[in-house]
């Protein structure tokens, strides 16, 4: 099966709330988190990937990618920035997910970073706490 | 060649905390660059990332089998194009390992020799964790269309 040797030293951080494993931290040119969650008692695996022009969030209760989303910032010339998400794959009629999407970019641009996020999510529920849980467990254990 | 793979959480950690997917990172040198790849492998679906000398995500693609038609189906789902290299990369490794791919990939888009090292490396590692599934087995791969002649 697949190979199980590992020539790199992988950190180990404490993560701030709710992963119920430690975080792997890469020594990869693409700096990268992968850990599991429980959100509203499910079993939740998360891998955050930053790019040079992207910020990728793996969010996962189904062992798939489920909906894909593309969230930007775009700079208003003294203006606050406004932010547009769109559903690159998948469900188009949920608007929680958007919300989620939103609040997270919204996140990143308050921590400086103008780079646009691709968010993945495959939940089984999609209710408003779980997404307010994905939310704050995403971001207490963030990439970027 | 620097060779780096995930180790999964302790032996003896619960099920329930076990991570169940499994990252694979690892970087080439060849034709005067650096290659960089990632596979993500989750339940029923990897996630391929490729990038050449950058560590920019570039294009994302997706690519699966769908009952109707042999050839993988493919999408253009951030720039690129469905008739772009990174796009018929994504139909061609979903073809050849039977999986459904979403394939994320930075690679220059005007040279076929960049391309085809990027894609036979990529396989060969797919190959060698084991990813490759055999056609037989497979329930990805579309079964062979039987052509019904009209009889005149």
């Amino acid at each position: 099966m697949a190979l199980e040797s590992s020539s790199y030293e992988e950190e180990e951080e404490a993560p701030a709330v709710a992963a119920t494993t430690e975080p792997s931290v890469r020594k990869f040119v693409v700096p990268s988190k992968h850990f599991v969650a429980s959100i509203q008692g499910r079993k939740t695996e998360i891998v955050q990937f930053s790019y040079d022009d992207y910020i990728l969030v793996v969010v996962t209760q189904v062992g798939k990618l489920g909906t894909l989303l593309h969230a930007r910032k775009e700079e208003g010339y003294g203006t606050a920035p406004t932010f547009n998400v769109s559903i690159i794959m998948g469900k188009r009629d949920e608007p929680l997910l958007v919300a989620c999407a939103r609040q997270l970019i919204e996140h990143i641009s308050k921590d400086g970073s103008s780079r646009p996020l691709v968010l993945s999510l495959g939940l089984s529920d999609h209710s408003m706490d779980t997404l307010k849980e994905i939310i704050e467990v995403v971001t207490s254990n963030k990439i970027w | 060649m620097d060779s780096q793979q995930d180790q999964n959480a302790p032996p003896a950690a619960a099920a329930a905390d076990e991570k169940a997917f499994k990252l694979t990172a690892f970087s080439d040198e060849a034709h005067d660059s650096t290659f960089h790849f990632q596979i993500l492998h989750l339940t029923d679906q990897l996630y391929i990332w490729v990038g050449c000398n950058t560590v920019r995500m570039g294009h994302m693609y997706a690519a699966l089998a769908t009952p109707w038609d042999r050839t993988p189906s493919v999408a253009a789902l951030l720039g690129g194009g469905a008739n772009s290299t990174g796009a018929s990369m994504a139909r061609r490794l979903s073809m050849r390992t039977g999986w459904s791919i979403v394939l994320a990939s930075s690679l220059p888009s005007n040279s076929p020799t960049i391309e085809a090292f990027a894609e036979q490396r990529l396989f060969q590692e797919l190959k060698s964790l084991g990813y490759v599934k055999p056609i037989s087995k497979s329930s990805n791969r579309a079964p062979p269309t039987s052509a019904t002649k009209l009889q005149a």
